[in-house]
């Protein structure tokens, strides 16, 4: 499974959550839904997009 | 300061959203309705007759803890010297009954050079405090505070 996959299912579960809990009308449950899921998952790119020019540095030691 | 004419339709509009708003009818007990909610996640919510809103629940715990445990993460126990576990393991144990199948029936730990520890780890907390806050609802919708 790669990153983003994991990432995108993170959100996607967390999003539903979320929007079940917290609104009752389907109108509003698909508009929180599309504002928590892209909101994640493009939050998510923006940040490895300006983490981008960071050095990657040496591999974490083994413990 | 409001004049009378200008206050009158917000006021109307304040009572018309009064009573538009769908009053929460208080449902079972409480205080069963949090232990069912804590201990299978969902259930709480299948109890005051949210049979469809609780499977959902039921199911998106289980996805996070499947993913979890595929990827190995951590189930948070009390380690000694670090209390911050202490904080996470209370978060952990919000899942309820699978938190202790896991740990004490699966002897599940995790595997902290898995690939995936991270990851696992992250899904895993959040099956608990998911299941918090849907404890947190179960008793909000049996008071009657929420529909």
């Amino acid at each position: 499974m790669s990153h983003f996959f994991l990432m995108v299912l993170y959100s996607l579960v967390v999003s539903l959550f979320f929007t079940l809990l917290w609104r009752r009308e389907r109108k509003e449950q698909v508009r929180l839904f599309l504002q928590l899921f892209l909101g994640m998952v493009g939050g998510g790119l923006l940040v490895a997009w300006l983490m981008y020019p960071f050095p990657q540095g040496p591999p974490a030691p083994l413990p | 300061m409001a004049q009378p004419d200008e206050a009158a339709p917000q006021q109307t509009q304040a009572v018309t959203a009064a009573v538009a708003a769908p009053a929460g009818v208080p449902v079972g007990n409480p205080y069963l309705a949090m232990i069912l909610a804590w201990l299978v996640p969902g259930l709480g919510h299948i109890y005051l007759r949210r049979i469809g809103r609780g499977l959902v629940f039921l199911l998106l715990a289980l996805v996070s803890l499947w993913v979890g445990c595929a990827l190995q993460g951590n189930l948070y126990r009390p380690l000694p010297g670090q209390p911050l576990t202490l904080l996470a393991t209370g978060g952990a144990m919000g899942m309820g009954l699978p938190y202790f199948v896991l740990r004490y029936g699966a002897d599940y730990a995790g595997d902290i050079v898995g690939a995936g520890y991270e990851y696992g780890t992250a899904f895993l907390l959040t099956a608990g405090l998911m299941n918090w806050l849907l404890v947190l609802d179960a008793w909000d919708i049996s008071r009657g505070k929420k529909e």
